[in-house]
């Protein structure tokens, strides 16, 4: 029903956001209320709420494409790991009002090790707006992620200097273990998403430049695309 | 002795906080007698990733060898990063 009205603190859980932020966007008439009942409680159309996390995503799309960097709505962006650790902890704690906890624990460790390869990936090095993008939408159960790092060639290439191209890049960062943190013996958190993506009823759209790719339940190949618009750094929506 | 990773909190996911964890650790571990096993209990870690664990479980297998355990490692997450960190082999260093 998509002109169902609904309340406040619902539409707060949807989108992730506090009531008093639903206060703020309404007075900024950013999304605006329907006033209903004798003391005028706030409502709003299921329908508005679909269109405004379907614009979230785009945002988060136009902010990595932007050639100009500029700084997200302070509702969705984290500009330091702490902020990132306290809203992916907050998201963990929504997911588990609507999912098993076999999921909450694997598409919060998902949302972790993407968020935070962004910071370990760019720390000092961020080429204009420093941090992530952080959304997500409990209705129609996604997750969005994205920063205007320096993408995983560059990173990549410090420590295999014969890449050449995102797609190239893509592939090794979720196929093979190594790290973009020379001298660091690391490297296992994009093949980590790729396991748990592919062996439960996930997905995960992951961009970086000018290359996707689209991982799902039981397709183990990592299937490499161009993508239509180059973005910086990084860009990603999980499903569950 | 048994690390009870809870206490590092529920979500144990970026390298930061893992290598914070080690370290803030180190007066504990730096106590445990030679004949002593180190035993890692998972029990309500909601959500652990390599990041962490290759902060923490890495160098704590290094340090103490066969006398670290693992026990409660049920949960989904920290099953899944058990299970990368033993099959995956760096390729560059």
């Amino acid at each position: 029903m998509p002109n169902k009205l609904i309340s406040i603190g619902k539409a707060a859980k949807l989108l992730g956001v506090s009531i008093d932020t639903l206060r703020r966007w309404d007075l900024a008439r950013r999304l605006p209320s329907i006033r209903s009942g004798l003391r005028g409680h706030r409502y709003y159309r299921q329908s508005d709420i679909d269109q405004f996390l379907q614009d979230v995503h785009s945002i988060a799309k136009k902010w990595v494409e932007d050639l100009e960097g500029s700084v997200p709505e302070q509702e969705i962006y984290c500009p330091t790991r702490d902020v990132f650790q306290a809203r992916l902890e907050h998201f963990q704690l929504e997911l588990a009002r609507i999912a098993p906890i076999d999921t909450v624990s694997l598409i919060t460790a998902v949302a972790g090790e993407i968020g935070n390869n962004s910071f370990d990936h760019n720390l000092g090095n961020w080429p204009d707006i420093g941090g992530v993008l952080f959304s997500y939408n409990l209705q129609n159960k996604s997750v969005v992620l994205a920063d205007r790092g320096l993408g995983i060639l560059a990173t990549l290439k410090r420590v295999l200097p014969e890449l050449n191209s995102a797609d190239e890049a893509l592939k090794v960062a979720f196929t093979k273990t190594v790290s973009g943190r020379f001298p660091e013996t690391r490297g296992n958190g994009l093949k980590f998403v790729r396991t748990i993506i592919i062996d439960n009823p996930f997905t995960l759209y992951f961009q970086t430049g000018d290359a996707y790719l689209y991982l799902k339940q039981d397709e183990s190949d990592v299937i490499i695309q161009p993508a239509k618009t180059p973005i910086r750094g990084c860009f990603a929506i999980i499903r569950l | 002795m048994i690390i009870r990773l809870k206490k590092f909190g529920n979500t144990l996911v970026s390298r930061t906080s893992g290598k914070e964890a080690w370290l803030a650790f180190q007066p504990t571990l730096n106590g445990i007698p030679d004949s002593e096993d180190v035993v890692v209990d998972f029990s309500d870690v909601v959500v652990l990733t390599p990041s962490w664990a290759d902060e923490f479980l890495t160098p704590l297998q290094e340090q103490f060898g066969d006398r670290a355990k693992l026990q409660n490692s049920d949960n989904p997450s920290v099953i899944a990063t058990l299970d990368i960190l033993t099959k995956n082999k760096v390729v560059a260093t």
